[in-house]
């Protein structure tokens, strides 16, 4: 292990010399309960958390301590005086029109307690930065995941029940699934609207006279797929309307002072009547960054009184939370003999879905890292997401730039190969050093993209 | 038969994420025991943030993690926060926890300093007592200092703060800017064995070097990266959701393959040493890049082990099976 910090103490010493955590002077207490269950409850506390200076100590986590005994409570954990759940209803089709939305048969059911339709909803509308998204659909459906009622039972069973008697009559659209079909804007997901939704470029040089006077030149396409966050805790939520008109909400969300805004638009209540509680986040990767079923559950409970959980399954959480983008990446590369880059042309397509969601932090981070931590004096970067009728596609651990790092360090080892150069040295004589310009011109610092690539190789026993 | 090949993966990684402001606020209170609450809006979303917010806490304030507790993630007791999201936690969450940190500590030192015959700025905060730099045998503790400015100064030890990383516009037709405060880097190296009978990838070995300036808790850096490379792994070689006609065909884990324990190779996880000058004390942030290289190694290994550049994630036995197919057929052609 290297660390910046001296003096920190590895965690198999402080097991080994820290006697007090081998031998728990304290008896385990048994509390009463129908399945007693035994807890440690005093614990010593490891060094590293009562050390100082406290920066660089390997210090263990005070809530990894009730997760191993049980004692974390997550969403799904929580539970409230008189409350009731939620499901909702899904899209039949990948984009159609609403003709109407019959619950009367659904509330008549024993048990359920209220319906809801996007009708219902005071602003019906949200998102990051285009605000393009329904909370329950509104006149259109645009992908299969697309929330079109809600109800509220006694029991999750019966909400799951009453969503079959909710009669939906639709009228079928075209739709339109390839990302490249998509640009071409014959069939439109936000009619009028152009389904390229965000677009990008980065400009520096000047590429094609670089790509001219490249000894070599490579061009490659490189793709990648739809992928879910799959955190082990599915999104989940409890809302509790007071009668003073202000709302609590209980959500797995991470990112409270915007979900709190969120919701107050969508509510359209003042910010200061939303109190909104993140709890331990079971895994989140990006998927639990807006708001989901939050004003659903809202709406609910003011319609019942009740407090209105929902939890959503396995399958609600693929088909209706956002998933990774999928990236359609032409790369085309001019080097000279020495395996220099001096040109580097790259075109995007992401493969937006139905809604735009964090596509635009996804569209900014991968254009601007796509060229990969090499020195480029010409390059063109440009990158267009389009609408298509599938599940939305929005924030996922790295915004982007797996993706881009998949075709960028293909392609540098397509060159180290016809170069006849190692794949260590070509990023070597490449890479960023101390004071670089990025692609957008910005002036690097702390920059250790060489010491890693040496003390990787040193690790690994590359020249070996 | 089993051939093995070995590929590296290199990146770069920015903290913080472009369109909008990217603000963080937090408030840190001295007990008058010497201990401190910290709130913070953000959320813990399992990555061990809390953890690390209250060592920089701590740190500001020359007290230990255990001294630090923090409060999360409600809207009616925390202050402002843009979230768990874009590895900005450790440093934009951090910074912000510095500032009011020493906000708390100044009053600190101002309530000290004349009970130690010293100017409030000859003043440290360390090993839990408020000292005299270059003069640490004269000093009070810390929980006798707070006590004081709370009951006899009346100005007790509470700071609030917020940061905003300096960025300048991107400009609309060139892209140029400073879209982020800073950026980390890493390499990860893989070792593979792929059947060229049946396609089928073994992931053997993955050495992962990372930057994230100061790591402010090693052993949860080490986690994240370890953590991270699965997520790679499955990005390489898995995971996938399938479309027929807008409707997903494999919306389950039965069908939907991710890594699980035993499809996960030997990891031997390094930290860059390095120091960033506009982090808290030097860190930057971990969370996403340790899951950016991976598929690019697995990749380069596949091409080195069979030599099929495989063009489109994930790598699936079928996917590279037909390669090496494909390639001996041009090889046939050809010969």
């Amino acid at each position: 292990m290297v660390t910046t910090v001296k003096d920190v103490k590895t965690g198999a010493e402080a097991l080994t010399t820290d006697k007090e955590l081998t031998a728990p002077a304290v008896k385990p207490v048994t509390l009463p309960s129908e399945n007693p269950v035994v807890y440690p409850l005093t614990l010593p506390e490891p060094a590293a958390r009562t050390q100082t200076p406290a920066v660089g100590q390997r210090a263990s986590r005070p809530d990894g301590r009730l997760h191993g005994l049980g004692q974390t409570k997550y969403i799904d954990d929580l539970t409230f005086p008189h409350m009731i759940h939620a499901k909702i209803l899904r899209s039949a089709h990948p984009h159609a029109r609403i003709i109407s939305v019959d619950t009367s048969e659904a509330e008549a059911m024993p048990g359920v307690f209220a319906t809801l339709t996007g009708k219902e909803i005071p602003v019906n509308s949200f998102g990051p930065t285009l605000q393009d998204q329904p909370v329950l659909a509104g006149d259109i459906v645009r992908h299969r995941g697309d929330g079109v009622a809600a109800v509220a039972a006694v029991t999750e069973q019966i909400a799951a029940d009453a969503l079959e008697k909710i009669k939906v009559e639709y009228e079928p659209l075209p739709a339109v699934f390839d990302p490249v079909e998509a640009l071409k804007d014959e069939i439109k997901v936000h009619a009028p609207n152009s389904n390229i939704y965000a677009s990008k470029v980065i400009r520096k040089g000047d590429v094609d006279k670089a790509l001219a006077e490249s000894d070599h030149v490579f061009h490659r396409e490189f793709r990648t797929q739809f992928v879910e966050h799959v955190p082990l805790e599915p999104h989940s939520s409890v809302a509790m309307w007071d009668g003073n008109g202000r709302v609590t909400i209980y959500s797995s969300l991470g990112r409270i002072t915007l979900g709190r805004e969120d919701l107050s638009r969508t509510l359209r209540i003042p910010q200061n009547r939303v109190r909104l509680i993140g709890t331990i986040v079971g895994g989140n990767f990006g998927g639990k960054n807006e708001i989901t079923n939050e004003p659903i559950l809202a709406l609910l409970s003011k319609k019942t009184g009740r407090p209105v959980k929902c939890t959503y399954t396995r399958g609600d959480e693929f088909v209706s939370s956002t998933i990774r983008h999928p990236f359609i990446m032409d790369y085309t590369t001019g080097v000279n003999n020495e395996g220099k880059i001096l040109a580097r042309k790259i075109r995007l397509v992401l493969d937006g879905g139905a809604y735009c969601s964090w596509t635009g932090t996804t569209i900014g981070k991968g254009s601007i890292l796509a060229p990969g931590p090499y020195n480029i004096d010409n390059l063109l970067v440009e990158a267009y997401a389009v609408y298509t009728n599938k599940t939305t596609t929005g924030a996922m651990r790295g915004f982007g730039a797996p993706q881009v790092c998949f075709a960028y360090e293909s392609q540098m080892d397509d060159i180290a190969v016809a170069l006849g150069i190692d794949p260590l040295e070509i990023r070597l004589r490449n890479a960023f050093s101390e004071n670089s310009f990025s692609p957008t011109s910005q002036v690097l610092q702390s920059v250790a993209i060489k010491e890693s690539l040496l003390q990787a190789s040193d690790r690994f026993g590359w020249k070996e | 038969m089993k051939r093995r090949g070995k590929g590296i993966g290199c990146m770069w990684y920015p903290i913080g994420f472009t369109v909008m402001a990217n603000p963080s606020a937090a408030t840190v209170k001295v007990n008058t025991d010497g201990t401190a609450t910290l709130l913070t809006g953000t959320v813990e979303t399992g990555q061990g943030a809390l953890t690390v917010l209250g060592q920089i806490a701590a740190e500001a304030l020359g007290i230990s993690t255990d001294d630090v507790h923090v409060v999360s993630g409600d809207t009616d007791t925390t202050p402002m926060d843009t979230g768990a999201i874009a590895s900005r936690t450790t440093y934009v969450t951090g910074n912000a926890i510095v500032r009011a940190a020493e906000a708390a500590r100044e009053l600190l030192f101002e309530a000290a300093a004349p009970l130690l015959g010293v100017k409030a700025d000859q003043l440290e905060a360390r090993d839990k007592r408020i000292q005299v730099l270059g003069f640490p045998s004269k000093s009070l503790p810390i929980s006798e200092v707070a006590l004081h400015a709370e009951t006899n100064v009346g100005r007790p030890a509470i700071g609030s703060a917020s940061y905003n990383p300096p960025t300048v516009p991107m400009d609309p037709e060139t892209g140029q800017g400073k879209p982020f405060n800073t950026y980390v880097y890493a390499t990860q190296i893989a070792e593979v064995e792929v059947d060229d009978e049946t396609g089928e990838v073994e992931i053997l070995r993955i050495v992962a070097v990372h930057d994230c300036g100061t790591p402010i808790n090693p052993m949860l850096v080490e986690g994240q990266i370890q953590g991270g490379i699965s997520m790679g792994v499955g990005f390489a070689l898995q995971e996938e959701i399938l479309f027929k006609d807008g409707v997903q065909v494999n919306p389950n884990l039965t069908n939907y393959i991710m890594p699980t324990s035993l499809d996960m190779p030997e990891l031997e996880v390094e930290l860059v040493d390095n120091y960033d000058p506009t982090g808290p004390f030097g860190a930057k942030g971990a969370g996403e890049p340790t899951a950016v290289p991976t598929a690019a190694a697995i990749m380069n290994a596949i091409y080195d082990a069979v030599g099929v550049r495989i063009t489109s994630l994930p790598a699936t036995a079928e996917k590279v099976m037909m390669a090496i197919l494909e390639k001996r057929e041009q090889e046939a052609k050809s010969a």
